[in-house]
């Protein structure tokens, strides 16, 4: 077996850890909207990077546009966490967020900024408290807005081979608005993350 | 007798941190279902007095089997085990039958509380 690869065991105890992560980001951003969240079930996939631009579009099915946000984290295991809204749905609520005159560029741009740091920040905190880790963020930045999914992430700027892809998403009850939050694990990050899931299960 | 208790949950996890949250001198048979469909089908073997319900599962959800549960008037005391901490989720639940909500990662300081409330366990 590589090294990257995951067991059963390993695999469905990622899932629900990250399954609770995404419960706690979903109440979040459920308050910041006032809004009911549809929630889903974590995926997990393990990809070489020229696989991730296929791996994203069979994940999210956008039919226009996007609004990406990245946040880089570090702990033992480091990774990155990518926000990627709909982008009809981020200009609706922006308008939600900021009423008629919220619809410039700008005040979108910082509503995707908010969004991102809140799903980001409570889906990690709770995955790495759950998972014994402390955990440091490096500063948002965004990608772009009003985006193709296809140039979100691009290989040839990646500098991994392997990466473990993770993905849960979230939809607003009665509103367009959808976010995907995505994290990749690449190298020996994996192997600490598979370790990290040794220590949880053998706590049980 | 035995009490017969289900725990529904699509991960292999949840199903085993919730089984070690049970108390340890509580009389229970604990029988296991990984979605709403083979929850369903345990139920109606009479498995399931007590059911530990997960919301967000693949083949029927949560949602789904206290729908039916409802629907075809069964009787189980359904307690909702889920990641999804928003309040309106509990009130959905509670509305569609369910008799208490656990938020996870289950621990049996979270669940005790519940099982004397309702006088399930003494």
């Amino acid at each position: 077996m590589l090294d990257c690869e995951f067991t059963e065991e390993q695999r469905d105890a990622l899932q629900e850890v990250a399954n609770v992560g995404m419960g706690h980001a979903g109440a979040r951003l459920a308050q910041l909207l006032s809004a009911f969240v549809a929630l889903s079930v974590p995926r997990i996939r393990l990809i070489q990077r020229a696989e991730l631009p296929a791996a994203l579009d069979e994940m999210m099915s956008f039919a226009d546009n996007v609004t990406a946000v990245r946040q880089g984290f570090k702990s033992d295991i480091n990774g990155e966490a990518v926000v990627i809204f709909d982008g009809e749905g981020m200009r609706e609520i922006a308008i939600a967020f900021g009423g008629e005159e919220a619809q410039d560029e700008h005040d979108e741009t910082e509503v995707a900024y908010e969004a991102a740091n809140i799903l980001i920040g409570a889906c990690l905190a709770s995955v790495f408290e759950q998972l014994n880790c402390t955990l440091t963020y490096s500063a948002p930045r965004l990608i772009g807005r009003n985006i193709p999914l296809a140039v979100v992430v691009q290989p040839d700027t990646l500098h991994w081979g392997a990466a473990l892809l993770l993905e849960v998403n979230f939809a607003l009850e009665n509103r367009n608005f959808r976010a995907h939050l995505i994290t990749l694990t690449a190298d020996e990050s994996i192997a600490r993350l598979r370790h990290a899931l040794d220590e949880l299960l053998a706590d049980i | 007798m035995a009490l017969p208790i289900l725990v529904v949950d699509d991960s292999a996890l949840a199903r085993k941190v919730l089984t070690k949250s049970l108390p340890d001198d509580w009389d229970v048979e604990v029988s296991y279902a990984a979605n709403g469909v083979e929850a369903l089908a345990q139920y109606r073997a009479g498995k399931a007095s007590v059911m530990f319900l997960d919301l967000t599962m693949p083949d029927m959800n949560g949602y789904e089997v206290l729908d039916i549960l409802k629907r075809e008037e069964l009787n189980t005391f359904v307690i909702v085990v889920s990641a999804d901490v928003q309040l309106e989720a509990q009130e959905r639940v509670r509305a569609a039958g369910a008799m208490a909500f656990i938020q996870k990662p289950v621990t049996s300081e979270k669940l005790l509380p519940i099982l004397k409330e309702y006088g399930i366990y003494a």
